[in-house]
């Protein structure tokens, strides 16, 4: 696989992300598989932020460590990022008069490094335009810098900025012309020579996580929304709330975590979907409204998109830590679904599905997500309209619903714990959503049988549901891509089997493209879990056992799942790759770490 | 909202179901319960076409003694439930019953959220001025210098004048009434479930085991009917003046009201031309137009 990558750093503030998304966006009109990768401070202007995007022969969704353009806004990358610069790499910077100290020159000179210094402030006044004009300069020589033609970027500009008028565009085109100008008198012979592109790729989506989250709820059928901001949740509400006016859904923010997640289970106990998404100390709060919905068997869908904590944490880091508290978290015992997105693609197509279970087998449920999701930027080909199915387990034909009674809602003979649910409104007996130990109709029955047999009936949901559920998938290589093994196979030898989930997936897969380029005589699979409780383990046993190795991923310090596996079916791992500093998995960086383990 | 009055129409005994009642002799929650089940056949509204939610508290017993779609929910949490209920289906009566504990400590931020955004439910407070499920601590309501459980000295914060509170927020419609005037409390729940957006209630409700200060007899002799009297819901001034001076005298009715403001649902423009339910509304949703941007 051919990897470049371009690195822009600065103060938030600066421009830094309209200089990523208008690269980013050219990049993906032209056909290149690109993924964009942020990381940026909890303030609002300053700090220390940056936009990465690399750009590959095949599809990636991960970032390298090292960069070959890197471009610094303001001083502070000059004094701190250099060394991400790869061999014969290239810097372009702003800052008039910088002293470079002798250890950068040295490694300027080690690497081959081109240095470039782009006068913005002197180009800024010979026009007398405001700095927010210098992002476009900066994009320009950067485009200059990626080989590419300059109409593309024209295009893009008028396309963005050709609604503000003339005066707008047309010192916009004279910025692009100021950049290729410099660019081809300063940087003549300095190019990236780009990975080959795919013409077929130009019309996909450019997309994060939250933007693909709320469109996959949107087509779910969600129609209210009620949400608390809260890092790295927030990106999700702003969206719904940007198109409300379109979906016509109702959306609410609400004044606390709590009043979310109870506006969304009133709404759903009504009969509409709903949805809410929080951070860790969010879903915290949200906790005992969850265990209400278990005991009332309610359903509900709660997004705990996950940043690194405890505590406040690393608000605007990425981590998953909040994994087994997403099982276990809140009080007494009842039936619950837990499933974890990985990319812009599921965070769309899994959203059907999950409004599905929760409806169908009247629980809460919990989609996990990360900052690394939420706010990456991902290339996605246009969703599939025709492949989610709507199924809501709610009585609407009236012959059956004159047929019931109230002990139907939770009849604790109910096959598989799944008793009927009908909607307030319908002309039917009427029942008691009752959060008190209940009897059949929600009467209070604070007897021993009783409990007993609610108990039962509730936990029984989750055996139901487990027969229900997928398997987690198993990725292989396939020449330049990777893919879902589509059928159980016995004889799957592998050398390594890897085991994990969520945003790790990504950085996963490209690593295996990399180390299977390299020595193509490994097999690696990647067993990929989606649905994280109730935990299916019988192929996990099944292809442990076939594999020569076993190493578990995860961004946590405990290796959450690798004890949940545990717990569930003894099985352990013979290495755990663990990483905890708030930042994804990199590519280069997971290869090393598989290629140096030592399995002995 | 249009409810027919038809004779043929739900019976109080419609309303009734055979489970027993668990509250002490002379609770205030036996005529409240009462006055709800008449408004609700007063105005026509059969047990399948409501949705009743109730917090946690005696009041919140009564969930499993009446008929009608009932959700027994959280402790202060019983506002926003209601909420997100009614926006989903806003043709539909929604009440929310809560006690003075809830609503005045765990829940007080909900109701201060609940009266600003004026969604369209009816809220009506049990106030006994303690919490009686928990056997008697004094709440945000409880008097000065009232032994109590947790508070043998009296409670060391001051009181909340909870009518004060209510009408700076802006309500459009707040009235009091009491646990022993059961025709009253009739008139009152129905004006509340008829009333375009947030109808606060505030029941004085008796409390025999705990609380000696504000009784049944106690109510009795001080309570009585401003609208009888002359008052004019329509006038804040008298209204908020009525409700927030007691101390000779508690006024009761409907203190004030207004149908002129928009509530929640009204206000959200992009519900303006939708003729349909969020409930009716669910179905796999093509998103090809939102995608556009992305390209």
């Amino acid at each position: 696989m051919s990897r470049v990558s371009v690195k822009v750093t600065g103060a938030q503030g600066q421009g830094i992300n309209s200089v990523g998304e208008m690269v980013a966006k050219g990049l993906k009109r032209a056909g290149h598989h690109i993924f964009g990768y942020r990381e940026y401070m909890s303030v609002i202007k300053g700090g220390h932020s940056s936009y990465q995007l690399d750009i590959a022969d095949t599809h990636i969704e991960s970032s390298e460590t090292h960069t070959d353009i890197l471009v610094c806004l303001n001083y502070a990358g000059l004094k701190t990022d250099l060394d991400v610069l790869k061999q014969d790499g290239i810097l372009l910077h702003l800052i008039p008069s910088w002293k470079f100290s002798d250890a950068d020159t040295t490694l300027f000179e080690e690497r081959n490094i081109t240095v470039l210094y782009l006068p913005m402030e002197k180009i800024l006044k010979k026009f007398n335009a405001r700095p927010i004009v210098g992002n476009v300069l900066v994009t320009s020589v950067v485009w200059g810098l990626l080989g590419r033609d300059f109409s593309e970027l024209k295009n893009m500009v008028k396309e963005q900025f050709g609604h503000k008028g003339d005066k707008i565009l047309e010192m916009n085109y004279a910025f692009i012309d100021e950049g290729k100008a410099f660019k081809e008198t300063e940087a003549a012979d300095s190019e990236l020579q780009l990975p080959a592109a795919d013409a077929k790729r130009s019309d996909d989506l450019l997309v994060t996580g939250s933007e693909a989250m709320g469109m996959g709820m949107i087509h779910a059928g969600c129609r209210l929304y009620a949400g608390y901001p809260m890092t790295p949740a927030s990106p999700l509400l702003s969206y719904i709330a940007k198109k409300q006016n379109t979906t016509g859904m109702v959306v609410k923010q609400a004044e606390d975590e709590i009043t979310a997640i109870q506006m969304v289970s009133g709404a759903m106990h009504m009969g509409t979907r709903a949805a809410t998404a929080t951070s860790g100390g969010g879903y915290d709060l949200m906790s005992e409204t969850l265990s209400l919905n278990g005991m009332i068997e309610n359903p509900s869908v709660m997004v705990l998109a996950m940043r690194q904590g405890p505590s406040t944490g690393l608000p605007t880091w990425s981590g998953q830590g909040d994994m087994l508290l997403s099982i276990f978290g809140s009080h007494g015992e009842y039936p619950r679904l837990v499933a974890a997105v990985s990319d812009a693609e599921d965070s769309f197509t899994l959203m059907p599905d999950i409004f599905n279970y929760a409806e169908e087998y009247q629980l809460p449920v919990t989609v996990l997500t990360d900052k690394h999701i939420a706010e990456g930027l991902f290339m996605q080909p246009p969703y599939d309209m025709k492949k989610a199915k709507l199924k809501r387990g709610i009585v609407t034909d009236q012959k059956e619903l004159d047929q019931l009674k109230s002990t139907d809602r939770y009849d604790p003979l109910a096959e598989g714990g799944v008793s009927p649910r009908w909607l307030p409104g319908s002309k039917a007996a009427t029942y008691n959503a009752q959060g008190d130990e209940h009897d059949a109709a929600g009467n209070v029955d604070e007897s021993g049988e009783n409990a007993i047999a609610q108990m039962d009936k509730r936990m029984k949901k989750m055996k139901t549901l487990k027969a229900a559920l997928p398997h987690p998938d198993m990725y292989i290589v396939d020449g330049n891509t990777c893919k879902v093994l589509s059928n159980e196979t016995t004889d799957l030898s592998m050398d390594i089997l890897i085991v994990s989930w969520g945003s790790n997936k990504g950085c996963i897969l490209d690593t295996m493209k990399e180390l299977q380029s390299q020595d193509p005589s490994l097999k690696i699979v990647y067993m990929h879990y989606t649905y994280l409780w109730p935990l299916k383990t019988g192929w996990l046993k099944k292809y442990a056992a076939l594999a020569k190795k076993t190493v578990f991923v995860e961004s946590t310090y405990q290796g959450q799942l690798a004890k949940l596996i545990k717990m569930e079916s003894g099985i352990t791992f013979d290495q755990q790759i663990l990483k905890y500093d708030g930042r994804p998995f990199f590519v280069d960086e997971l290869q090393k770490k598989i290629v140096t383990m030592n399995f002995s | 909202m249009s409810i027919p009055l038809d004779s043929n129409g739900p019976s109080v005994h419609d309303y009734t179901c055979a489970t027993e009642c668990t509250w002490c002799d002379g609770c205030g929650d036996y005529g409240i319960m009462a006055a709800a089940k008449r408004a609700l056949t007063d105005l026509g509204i059969a047990p399948h076409e409501v949705l009743l939610c109730f917090d946690i508290g005696c009041h919140g017993n009564m969930s499993d003694k009446m008929l009608g779609y009932r959700i027994h929910g959280l402790h202060g949490r019983v506002l926003p439930l209601a909420a997100g209920a009614k926006l989903a289906n806003p043709t539909m009566p929604v009440i929310a019953f809560g006690g003075d504990g809830a609503s005045f400590s765990e829940g007080v931020n909900h109701l201060v959220h609940s009266i600003r955004s004026h969604y369209p439910i009816t809220f009506i407070l049990h106030n006994n001025a303690n919490f009686g499920l928990t056997q008697g601590q004094a709440s945000s309501l409880t008097w000065q210098n009232q032994p109590m459980n947790t508070s043998p000295n009296g409670i060391p914060e001051d009181t909340i004048s909870p009518m004060d509170f209510i009408f700076s927020l802006k309500p459009t419609f707040v009235a009091r009434t009491w646990s022993g005037d059961i025709p009253q409390m009739t008139r009152v729940f129905k004006e509340a479930i008829n009333h375009r957006g947030f109808a606060f209630v505030d029941v004085l409700q008796a409390c025999p085991t705990y609380n000696k200060f504000a009784s049944h007899e106690w109510l009795l002799e001080h309570c009585y009917d401003a609208n009888t009297e002359g008052h004019d819901p329509s006038d804040l001034d008298a209204g908020r003046k009525i409700a927030c001076d007691t101390a000779e005298r508690v006024g009761c009715g409907i203190l004030y009201k207004t149908e002129d403001i928009p509530h929640f649902y009204e206000r959200l423009s992009p519900r303006h031309n939708i003729k349909t339910t969020p409930v009716e509304e669910v179905k796999i949703t093509d998103v090809s137009d939102l995608m556009k941007e992305f390209v």
